[in-house]
């Protein structure tokens, strides 16, 4: 999936000011890239996934999905998109509590209408290959943090997304954990060809993406 | 998923649930006791369906049965002579006496009626006796008893029941689903009068209009005739009683209206409480993909499970608090009631209020459900980290 922007602007109403958050954003994201945005907080980071995510849309500007102008898109056209070709990997891992590993693995799945032994199947296999067989049937507040951020990445990947959206994966975990997930992430970008597009802070993620770009003030700049 | 939802916060949803299942019992045992009194006042009517029910008048009247009041007997020769009358049955009913069987136990609050011996169809229809036999003549001092009457005081036929100091044989049990019947005691019409002294009186007259006679012009006319009667035709019976019903019927509806408001509005509450503490949640589904109908169905499945689990367990303990107002207003055992507690808490009606709970319940969920899938899912998961 190919995702491209132009002139991408989002502003946001703060009380009586009006904040922009991202500003004037052109940018292109190729099939099967490791991408890194690197900003301090409050810079636009998360704004500009939201966007390129399709969870939000712009103030001004356009996001095109494989040449299409997802302005054109329909709410369910946009939601298939987020379904079946985007992944989401939050900070704070955004796992449903009152299911377990396996049942958060196989919700995206579920909503896409699989057979539920499909569902089962596959779910079982994602979780093995993050390293979690056993603890399948662990609820989220019975795993340890890195533990968690692994399942969100099996859910991300569970209807074969092309492209994983991850905003700050490695912000909540220690420096050995967040080494095995960008270790992880790497895996899945070069094995699976999935498209990997992170936010983040870490400096290992920055030396090992195709692509960094700075954020600042809204503003992004194209590093490497 | 629902279910484990609903369950996350125990105590509130359990809260939530018997705050439903309140309401569901008050409304069960209030409406299916007064509307079984209603039924039973309804089946008086049926008995003497085309017929006028002479009384005294000024008497005070429920359907078709005087309480108190009295009648010359000689009133019946005077009836007949009236033209286009067809039949006249005298009848002594009496609401107030006490029995005893085998000089123990006084039933409360039940009914006698003493008819002439050989037409006791005027009263009880096509009702036929579960044992033994009608009294045969009007000398006879046997009694026929209703089933539920039987059953409580363990009468069988040939046992020695005490009425107003008089012991009387019991000759038959009869077979009927009618409340009224299943409490009565039947006896000939002399025995009556001498068990109440009532000698040579009777308090209502049953008369039977001839083919040719319309019903309201001939009770119209025995009126005219004997001064100190009043003639009631089955149109102004049911005008004596219909305020009543009506009035009874509008309280129903009020404390149903009220209660399941209420119930609703605790629904509203809770399922809002659930849906704002987890918009991160809703927020997360909506970001992966989940249609705003799977959120809808989400919330409104959590309030149906309230308004069913509520439901299920208000039409039990409703069922019991039922079973309890009809045995202090009645005096009859609760265990008695037992076998037909279908006919006082109907199927129909523990399905109508079932179906009236889960579907409130519905309705409160709307406003949250929405709530839940308007909410800016960038700005919830911005904010929530």
């Amino acid at each position: 999936m190919r995702i491209k922007t132009e002139d991408l602007t989002r502003k946001f109403r703060v009380g009586s000011s009006k904040i922009t958050a991202v500003s004037m954003i052109n940018l292109e994201i190729n099939e099967a890239e490791f991408i890194a945005i690197v900003g301090p907080s409050g810079s636009g980071k998360s704004t500009l996934l939201n966007l390129i995510g399709l969870n939000d849309q712009p103030t001004y500007g356009k996001i095109f999905i494989d040449d299409m102008d997802a302005s054109l898109l329909g709410n369910g056209e946009l939601r298939k998109i987020r379904l079946f070709r985007i992944g989401f990997v939050f900070q704070t891992f955004n796992l449903l509590p009152t299911l377990n590993a396996l049942e958060n693995v196989e919700l995206p799945m579920f909503l896409a209408g699989k057979s539920q032994k499909e569902q089962r199947e596959k779910a079982g296999r994602l979780l093995e290959n993050v390293g979690l067989r056993n603890r399948l049937y662990h609820r989220p507040k019975e795993l340890s943090i890195g533990e968690m951020q692994r399942v969100a990445i099996a859910r991300a990947l569970a209807n074969d997304s092309e492209v994983i959206i991850a905003d700050e994966p490695t912000g909540e975990l220690d420096s050995k954990t967040a080494k095995e997930i960008i270790g992880l992430l790497y895996d899945i970008n070069r094995n699976h060809k999935t498209t990997v597009i992170i936010a983040t802070h870490d400096e290992k993620i920055v030396e090992i993406a195709d692509t960094l770009y700075t954020i600042r003030d809204g503003k992004l700049k194209l590093e490497h | 998923m629902c279910l484990r939802n609903l369950f996350r916060r125990k105590l509130r949803s359990s809260l939530c649930i018997i705050g439903v299942a309140l309401a569901v019992t008050i409304t069960v045992a209030v409406v299916a006791s007064t509307t079984r009194y209603m039924t039973v006042i309804e089946e008086m009517n049926v008995f003497f369906n085309g017929k006028i029910v002479v009384v005294a008048r000024g008497v005070f009247i429920i359907q078709a049965f005087p309480i108190g009041g009295a009648l010359p007997e000689s009133v019946v020769d005077t009836l007949k002579d009236i033209d286009t009358v067809e039949t006249v049955v005298p009848m002594l009913f009496n609401l107030n006496f006490k029995l005893e069987s085998e000089g123990t136990q006084p039933f409360p609050f039940d009914v006698t009626i003493g008819i002439p011996a050989g037409n006791w169809s005027v009263l009880v229809g096509s009702t036929t006796l579960k044992n033994g036999s009608w009294p045969s003549a009007e000398s006879d001092s046997r009694v026929v008893v209703g089933p539920s009457l039987a059953g409580q005081y363990n009468v069988t036929v040939g046992s020695i029941i005490e009425i107003e100091k008089h012991e009387l044989e019991v000759s038959g049990i009869m077979e009927t689903r009618s409340a009224f019947l299943s409490r009565s005691v039947i006896m000939p019409l002399k025995l009556a009068q001498e068990t109440f002294r009532y000698p040579m009186q009777v308090n209502m007259v049953i008369v039977t209009p001839d083919e040719k006679a319309d019903e309201n012009e001939l009770s119209d006319r025995i009126e005219k005739e004997i001064s100190y009667v009043m003639a009631l035709s089955d149109h102004e019976r049911n005008e004596l009683t219909e305020p009543i019903l009506s009035q009874v019927e509008t309280w129903n509806r009020g404390i149903k209206s009220v209660l399941f408001f209420l119930s609703m509005v605790l629904v509203t509450v809770v399922a809002v409480m659930n849906v704002s503490e987890r918009r991160k949640d809703f927020a997360t589904l909506i970001a992966i993909g989940a249609s705003r109908g799977f959120i809808v169905r989400v919330v409104m499945t959590e309030t149906f499970l309230i308004g069913l689990f509520g439901g299920l367990i208000g039409l039990v303990f409703g069922t019991i608090g039922a079973l309890w107002l009809g045995s202090t207003y009645t005096g009859i055992p609760i265990t008695l009631f037992f076998p037909g507690v279908f006919e006082v808490v109907p199927l129909s009606f523990m399905l109508q209020i079932l179906v009236s709970t889960v579907t409130v319940s519905c309705i409160a969920g709307v406003i949250p459900s929405i709530a839940a899938t308007r909410m800016n899912i960038t700005e919830v998961l911005r904010a929530e980290y």
